[in-house]
């Protein structure tokens, strides 16, 4: 067991850089998601960690031991593919005990920990069946149970769930959830997945471009993102954003008027940032008048998009709503709720008065 | 309708296909199958002899020579040039400098014509100044009589065969390099050893390939021996060592215009041909299990 550290790490391919100095720390035990769009180079930390690709500057550590030109064979991590990477001609068992077999681990030692690694990942009536003769989420178990079978320093785990169906992803998140608690081993997991990111997560690092956004707790990203692109990456449907200015002491965006803490905000281009579930239906007078331009109903929550002065933007209401296209709503939202960014640089201003 | 117009683009795409199958391959196969039971020389009228072409091969000590000189050959050079092409192809497979101009040059042999092939040969086996021995002699090797021995006859014809495994290479490479990436990450990672990876992954893999590349080259190889034979041993050195069946066909039809006794010795030939691929390919069926993906 051990932790990861990524210090100053720069990968580069040709001309493309794929991360550009990372220092990251994944804490003994945890799991921590790589949340990013793709090719904001979170599979590469997996594949520096892993050793499958070297590193152009910079250091990899797992535990106190710096790994970063280590072999792969050498640095005791397991990998998940996306797309399973099971060899087409084995068992299930087979599979699972390739490594055991290749490291060799004795026949009968190997057989113990190949049902043991089965049942921990629920495929111990799989094992022997070809993967041909498998679901997606059955393979999705074998590969599962195939890194599970070692007991590696670092699990690493690259959108494991992106191929399964949305029903089969939910059981299996809270399953994997519940078998890190179980093995307690360090495990990093990729994904573009949002909700994943934040309900997997014992922590949340966000990476864009190749740079690390934010790194915390599920709650702290989504309550206190770093910049706009956390802000709008974490949470769906997005954040909405509208350009800002300060006049005559007030911070006017679009139809919404905020007071500032003046100090922190002159002289800068702003924008002002309200989630969806941020904006309320007002009742009488209050609030800002705006008209339904879609309803979007998903039974436990409605969407509208409405448009208000110039800005577009879009609310979560009750389901109990019943607004119509062409309705005129009125919509406040809560200064506590409300976020002011720096429009060149998108980082985070602590700008309003709450 | 479209169906119609389909299948009638289709028969006219065809048609020359077609043709060329019937009047190259086809009517000759016919006319061979006929022939075996008559003398014919070209000049006088054939004459019917039933089955007594076949039953002079039986007796016929230089058939049986050549017969058994293919048979030897087919033993040697199938296996031989099969794990050639894939170590080539796993040579090759990877991105690196130069690689393109090693798959060219192990490509290249296989579009030298036949004869070129053989008297470029002929001058490499050459005992006295021929590049071969010379080298050999520099190491402090044998220097075999390529041309005048027996035994060393036969390995050169063998040796030559070992160089036109160009399109074998292509057909493994291009297998190699389509097993997925990923596969060869998770043995990496597991610490699994280039050896164990080979026999657990690769060859496994590419299983389905070698074994239609197997079929492939054990049909070819008895026509393979026909050329250097004829050109750079001539069917000696005596007896009649490199003497093969395609080399004794030809002899006898176009040296000796035993045109019925040559078609005689063609279908035995095709005959074995058929046997030998059907016994592999049911041997294969038993354990093809362990295999198919």
């Amino acid at each position: 067991m051990a932790g990861l550290t990524f210090a100053g790490v720069h990968k580069t391919y040709g001309e493309i850089a794929a991360l550009r100095g990372l220092d990251l720390e994944v804490r003994d035990g945890e799991l921590l998601t790589l949340l990013g769009p793709s090719g904001s180079g979170k599979s590469t930390v997996l594949r520096l960690t892993a050793g499958l690709e070297d590193v152009s500057a910079g250091t990899v550590h797992i535990g106190s031991r710096d790994v970063t030109n280590v072999a792969p064979a050498k640095r005791n991590v397991s990998m998940v593919f996306q797309h399973y990477a099971l060899f087409p001609h084995l068992s299930s068992r087979e599979n699972i005990g390739f490594g055991l077999r290749a490291r060799g681990v004795p026949r009968a030692e190997a057989a113990r920990l190949v049902e043991e690694a089965a049942a921990l990942a629920g495929c111990a009536t799989l094992l022997d069946r070809k993967p041909y003769e498998l679901s997606g989420g059955e393979r999705q178990r074998v590969a599962l149970a195939r890194a599970l079978a070692r007991r590696p320093d670092v699990y690493l785990l690259d959108e494991p769930l992106s191929n399964l169906d949305a029903q089969l992803r939910v059981e299996t998140r809270a399953e994997l959830k519940r078998l890190h608690q179980r093995v307690g081993t360090t495990m990093v997991y990729v994904t573009h997945d949002q909700l994943e990111a934040l309900t997997l997560g014992s922590r949340v690092a966000v990476l864009d471009e190749g740079l690390l956004q934010q790194v915390g707790a599920a709650e702290e990203i989504y309550a206190a993102p770093a910049n706009r692109f956390v802000a709008r990456f974490v949470g769906s449907p997005a954040m909405n954003v509208l350009p800002a200015a300060l006049d005559d002491g007030l911070l006017r965006c679009g139809p919404f008027d905020f007071e500032p803490r003046a100090a922190e905000l002159a002289d800068r281009r702003l924008e002002v940032g309200v989630r969806p579930e941020h904006l309320q239906l007002a009742t009488g007078d209050t609030g800002v008048p705006a008209r339904v331009e879609v309803v979007e109903s998903a039974g436990n929550e409605t969407l509208i998009h409405v448009s208000a002065e110039d800005a577009t933007l879009v609310a979560r209401v009750a389901p109990d709503a019943r607004l119509e296209v062409g309705d005129t709503v009125r919509l406040t939202a809560s200064p506590r709720h409300v976020y002011v960014f720096d429009a060149e640089t998108g980082a985070t201003l602590q700008g309003l008065e709450r | 309708m479209m169906r119609d117009r389909e299948s009638r683009h289709l028969a006219l795409m065809l048609a020359p296909y077609i043709f060329g199958i019937a009047t190259l391959i086809a009517a000759p196969a016919v006319v061979t199958f006929a022939l075996a039971l008559y003398e014919y020389d070209l000049i006088r009228s054939p004459r019917f002899l039933g089955l007594d072409n076949f039953r002079e091969l039986v007796d016929d000590e230089v058939f049986r020579t050549s017969l058994r000189n293919s048979l030897m050959f087919m033993a040697f050079a199938v296996p031989m040039r099969l794990a050639g092409a894939l170590a080539l192809a796993l040579l090759f497979h990877r991105r690196y400098r130069g690689v393109g101009a090693y798959r060219t040059s192990a490509y290249l042999p296989s579009v030298v014509p036949d004869v070129a092939y053989a008297l470029l040969w002929l001058w490499i086996f050459n005992p006295l100044y021929g590049p071969l021995n010379l080298v050999l002699q520099e190491l402090g090797g044998p220097r075999p009589q390529w041309l005048t021995d027996p035994l060393h006859a036969q390995w050169a014809i063998i040796i030559m065969s070992l160089f036109l495994i160009g399109e074998g290479f292509l057909v493994a490479l291009a297998t190699r390099r389509s097993l997925p990436r990923e596969l060869y990450e998770i043995a990496e990672l597991e610490s699994a050893r280039p050896l164990y990876v080979f026999g657990r992954v690769t060859l496994p893999l590419m299983a389905p390939t070698l074994l239609l590349l197997l079929f492939r080259d054990t049909i070819f190889s008895f026509q393979a021996t026909f050329v250097p034979a004829l050109i750079v041993t001539e069917g000696g050195p005596p007896p009649y060592a490199t003497t093969y069946l395609p080399l004794f066909v030809y002899q006898n039809a176009f040296e000796y215009l035993r045109y019925g006794y040559a078609a005689a010795a063609t279908l035995v030939m095709f005959a074995l041909t058929a046997a030998i691929v059907y016994v592999q390919w049911r041997i294969v069926r038993r354990w093809r299990h362990a295999f198919v993906v």
